[in-house]
């Protein structure tokens, strides 16, 4: 497991604090980045490759990520942050601007993730996509079939829809405690624009989530993972990759659980994790070089392969196993990215509304 | 070593055999039944045993004293008349009932813990009511038991302090007063002065025996000093591990010991290893090789000639005098004085006979100290009258 | 006779002299430490409290400059607003969350204390030689980390959990109980992680006791139950006020355990907080909210401890 290299943050701030004594040919980047998210045996090749030393370390939480780098000094060369984070540390001034000549790869990228990563950095001056994904619903497949008969899984209705959820309540359903993307979710479902920063309209979303509140069993952004993968609870609204490792595990397991992931058609939110160097990262030669690396498109396939998360590198598909390009829920066909969306994150004053608003639905207030 | 230090424990007894109240002997009685009755008792701890075959009878308003080293047995006998421990083996009865069975809170006796055992977040009123409590009496009635209490032990107006704010000698005190609040109908006391110091216990011995006298109750106490025990009991039992050795008045303890143990363990006693010579005109002639004499007592023992005894003769019946008696090594020994302990009172000689065996004769002070015509190696005589001595066969 | 040897008198003492540097560096010490480890933690989040939240480094606003001079100082004081904890008072969210944390933290506290008291009292009434290796039984779940130990209660109350299966092959159930993601897991949790904070003062106590104090009370005809609620109980108070203290504080800011274990009925201020922190990266806000938490635990306590002492001057 790749999070084994460097478990604790304390050891990567140590070897972070001790490199500028090494010895000169001595070349370290700090990576961090999301549990379980790479290829091991890459990052003993990039070393092999450019002498450069890997201090690797891990988070499973945007919001860790962000408060390290918002409070500065993290010793971290790159980290992998998301979409609307990167946006906000952007804005911060918490990055640094890429020098897109050290990373000659670029050119190996997907125009259309590219295209909407742009969104949150204009320019594409500041990340660079590693992996991407939904935000969608998992499921224990016997168990809603059961419930559900044969109307269609891949629906907001499921979770919003007071008369549907409530056939779940008893085996269990969790929801991501993450305002923004709930609140577009519960827009997509209600037919409005996701992106609506209108109060009235996010107040709406809201109600469509009290509706159901009672049939929730938890508000939590990584708990589903494995209570899917054991068949504790039907259905998850979750992270694309996420709900993927759960169905994965649960394959493995052989108990007999079957998890599954629908994108709904009514739209779902497109998620980027992308490469970004913090503005004061001891190492910048060392940071682009390593992403340099991980955009060459034998890399990017390898990590694709072994994570099953869709990447930005156009040129790795073809590289790609089977099982990865040839799955929906990895890689949508062309319709359903037609329906896939990307929102910004929201103003301040707008943002204390969708708290507030997030919190009631939490707390059932 | 000085002599203060080695003398310190041989203070003279004479003058301090129990109180005076005679005519009260119901152990002489053939007819009289004991209050408290132990039969064959048996009491293993582990591999231990604390208590062995023993048989005892406590009458009713005695005080009794179960006197003994560490570790001989006495605080488990009182603790199995209280019920904190029960036998292995044989019984034990109040008043001809047995108490096989009966937990502690119902049993009619209390105790006097060696700690005190009081309850430190009570005042020193709800430390005695709190037995009355038990017996669900009227307040009226327990606040009047709690004063009657304080007024015995004398400490009237102490009621509303707690523990803490007591001397050691207060708390001895309430402890009392709290078993005697309950009216028991056996006192139990488990070295109850002995964290006091000496002249404070010696203070409350008598108040103890007083209070024990007027209140008509009987007391068994349980103490290692032998001077508290001769102060205070009617009678003492003698214990050795796990077993009574001698049961008598604290006079009869003294002057007539039935074993070395006893004699020892009661008093300062010398004792001198002879052979039984045999009896003539009414005496019994005893050698005594190592010491270097020959005893005359009228004392009978029966044992046939040659027999090894001992004779033993307390340091205070002892004459010492630089001329020899007018039958030098007939009830007498010579030797030399070897160290003097002054005590105030008396002195204390120790005599190095021939044998190297050394010998201790108190003498009264009665003349002032600069005229003390014997002193360290003067070559003495020790003798003593015909009856002041005692033979033990074991 | 022995011969004493004269020992050449003692140097004069060098060092000891009352109020020297070395006495006054021994009591300095421990306020050195308390300045540290927790006034100045709490000034900067008292400080941050007062803060608007922006999206900078660090993320807030105003940031002090040591270097800019004290009118630049001032200007910055301007900036200071209350409007967090106008906000904090506004907001019932917060409200529930703390009365909420309270009644968690409370009735855990009274749980740990019905089944702390008895696992204490039979430790303390041990034979000897057993006690040492009890208290180690006690903390010897203190060597595998607290996460993983909150992890291993999932898997016991998740719905295919060990509990379920064992009650489910008992019969004693016919479909698994939801117990998981709820606050009797939250419950189950807490009171198994602060046990041994509850047991530890309760045996110190208890085992400090008198044992003959007992039989005094039996020996007064007291039965044993009432001597123990007579006698044991009252003595063992000071342990039973040390322990209901050292598990009702940290379960009031707990976060881990219903983050983990609780479910979306679970309000408690540790998770609000942390959202406020990390989901809303609202600094301020948070330590407006961890400010307030301060309050409502210091206080009350502070007022106890004054209450306690004026009762034990007035014993006196």
């Amino acid at each position: 497991m790749p999070h084994c290299l460097a478990r604790l943050p304390l050891a990567a701030a140590i070897l972070a604090g001790t490199s500028a004594f090494a010895l000169a040919q001595d070349r370290v980047v700090n990576v961090y980045n999301w549990s379980d998210y790479i290829e091991e045996s890459v990052l003993a090749e990039f070393t092999a490759e450019t002498g450069i030393r890997v201090v690797y370390d891990v988070y499973d939480n945007n919001e860790i990520v962000e408060t390290k780098l918002l409070a500065g000094g993290s010793g971290y060369d790159l980290a992998v942050p998301s979409d609307a984070n990167v946006m906000r540390l952007i804005q911060a001034g918490a990055l640094q601007p890429l020098d897109k000549s050290l990373i000659p790869n670029l050119a190996n990228m997907w125009p259309a993730i590219t295209d909407r990563l742009a969104a949150y950095d204009p320019g594409n001056e500041y990340a660079v996509n590693y992996m991407w994904g939904t935000t969608g619903i998992g499921y224990n497949v016997a168990m809603v079939a059961e419930r559900l008969g044969d109307a269609p899984e891949d629906s907001w209705a499921l979770v919003l829809d007071p008369a549907i959820a409530s056939k779940f309540a008893d085996c269990g359903i969790q929801v991501l405690d993450q305002p923004d993307e709930m609140i577009h979710a519960a827009l997509a479902y209600l037919g409005i624009d996701p992106g609506s920063t209108d109060p009235d309209d996010i107040r709406r979303a809201g109600d469509a989530w009290k509706a159901v509140r009672p049939y929730i069993q938890k508000f939590h952004s990584s708990e589903y993972i494995n209570a899917l993968a054991n068949g504790d609870i039907c259905l998850a609204v979750g992270f694309s990759g996420d709900i993927l490792q759960a169905r994965d595990r649960a394959a493995e397991a052989g108990a007999g659980v079957e998890v599954a992931y629908a994108i709904p058609q009514e739209g779902a939110q497109m998620w980027f994790d992308s490469f970004v160097i913090p503005r004061d990262a001891p190492h910048v030669a060392e940071a682009h070089a390593f992403i340099d690396f991980m955009m060459r498109p034998e890399v990017a396939a390898a990590n694709s392969n072994y994570v099953y998360y869709a990447n930005g590198n156009l040129a790795s598909q073809s590289l790609l196993n089977d099982d990865v390009i040839s799955d929906t829920a990895i890689y949508p066909d062309l319709a359903t990215v037609e329906r896939l969306f990307t929102a910004l994150p929201y103003d301040p004053r707008t943002q204390r509304v969708v708290t507030g608003v997030w919190t009631e639905v939490k707390s059932g207030g | 070593m000085t002599a203060a230090t080695a003398t310190a424990r041989t203070r003279p007894m004479g003058k301090s055999i129990g109180p005076v109240r005679r005519s009260f002997a119901p152990w002489l009685d053939p007819d009289a039944k004991p209050l408290v009755e132990f039969r064959g008792i048996v009491k293993r701890f582990g591999e231990t045993v604390a208590v062995d075959h023993l048989d005892l009878g406590i009458y009713e308003r005695e005080f009794f004293a179960l006197l003994g080293p560490s570790g001989c047995g006495k605080t488990t006998l009182l603790r199995m008349l209280a019920g904190f421990e029960n036998p292995d083996e044989g019984t034990v009865s109040i008043d001809g009932k047995s108490l096989a069975g009966v937990p502690p809170y119902r049993r009619p006796v209390n105790t006097v813990f060696q700690s005190y055992a009081l309850f430190p977040h009570m005042t020193v009123e709800a430390n005695i009511a709190f037995g009355l409590k038990q017996d669900r009496l009227p307040k009226d009635e327990i606040d009047r038991r709690v004063e009657e209490a304080l007024t015995l032990v004398k400490l009237t107006g102490m009621g509303k302090r707690k523990p803490d704010q007591l001397s050691g000698g207060q708390r001895q005190r309430v402890a009392l007063a709290r078993s005697l609040a309950k009216h028991p109908k056996v006192l139990l006391l488990d070295e109850p002065l002995a964290a006091l110091d000496k002249k404070l216990r010696e203070e409350t011995q008598f108040e103890l025996a007083d209070l024990q006298q007027r209140l008509g109750l009987t007391f068994v106490i349980v103490t290692h000093d032998q001077e508290e025990a001769m102060t205070l009991a009617d009678r003492i039992a003698v214990m050795s591990k796990g077993r009574i050795v001698q049961v008598a008045s604290p006079a009869e303890i003294y002057e007539q010991p039935n074993s070395r143990y006893v004699a020892d363990f009661v008093g300062d006693i010398n004792i001198l290893e002879c052979g039984l010579a045999g009896r003539n005109e009414g005496l019994t002639r005893l050698e005594c090789p190592g010491a270097g004499a020959v005893i005359l007592l009228s004392q009978e023992i029966a044992a046939d000639p040659g027999t090894k005894v001992f004779f033993a003769v307390r340091p205070e019946k002892m004459q010492i005098s630089l001329a020899g008696p007018a039958e030098p090594g007939v009830n007498s020994l010579y030797g030399e004085v070897w160290d003097i302990g002054y005590l105030g009172d008396v002195s204390v000689y120790h005599v190095r006979l021939a044998d190297g065996q050394t010998v201790k004769a108190t003498v009264a002070n009665r003349t002032r100290l600069v005229e003390r015509p014997i002193t360290w190696e003067d070559k003495v005589w020790l003798s003593w009258s015909p009856d002041a001595g005692i033979v033990l066969t074991k | 006779m022995s011969v004493v040897a004269a020992n050449p008198p003692a140097p004069a003492a060098r060092s000891a002299r009352p109020g020297g540097w070395g006495r006054r560096l021994v009591i300095a010490i421990p306020y050195l430490w308390l300045l540290l480890l927790f006034l100045a933690p709490f000034l900067i989040v008292l400080k941050l409290s007062f803060s608007t939240a922006a999206i900078a480094i660090p993320p807030y606003t105003p940031v002090f400059d040591l270097g800019a001079g004290w009118d630049a100082f001032l200007a910055k004081i301007q900036e200071f607003t209350t409007e967090n904890y106008a906000w904090l008072a506004q907001n019932s969210l917060y409200w529930r969350s703390y009365l909420s944390s309270l009644q968690i933290a409370l009735i855990s506290t009274v749980l740990t204390l019905l089944i702390g008291y008895p696992m204490a009292y039979g430790m303390a009434r041990a034979p000897a030689g057993w006690r040492p290796i009890l208290v180690m039984m006690v903390i010897l779940p203190f060597w595998t980390s607290f996460l993983i130990r909150v992890y291993a209660w999932i898997g016991i109350l998740r719905r295919e959990g060990l509990l379920n299966q064992f009650l489910l092959w008992l019969g004693w159930i016919d479909a698994p109980l939801a117990i998981q993601n709820t606050n009797t897991a939250v419950y189950i949790g807490i009171v198994y992680s602060y046990l041994p904070f509850m047991v530890l003062p309760l045996y110190a106590a208890l085992e400090r006791m008198d044992k003959t104090l007992l039989e005094a009370a039996a020996d007064l005809g007291s039965t044993p139950l009432k001597a123990f609620w007579r006698i044991t109980f009252p003595l063992s108070i000071p342990g039973v006020v040390a322990g209901c203290m050292l598990v009702f504080i940290p379960v009031v800011g707990e976060f881990v355990i219903p983050d983990l274990l609780g479910g979306s009925e679970t309000l408690m201020i540790g998770k609000t907080l942390w959202s406020e922190f990390f989901t809303n990266r609202d600094w301020p806000l948070a330590s407006a909210v961890a400010i307030l938490l301060l309050l409502i635990l210091v206080v009350p306590i502070v007022l106890f401890q004054n209450q306690q002492r004026k009762a034990e001057e007035a014993g006196r």
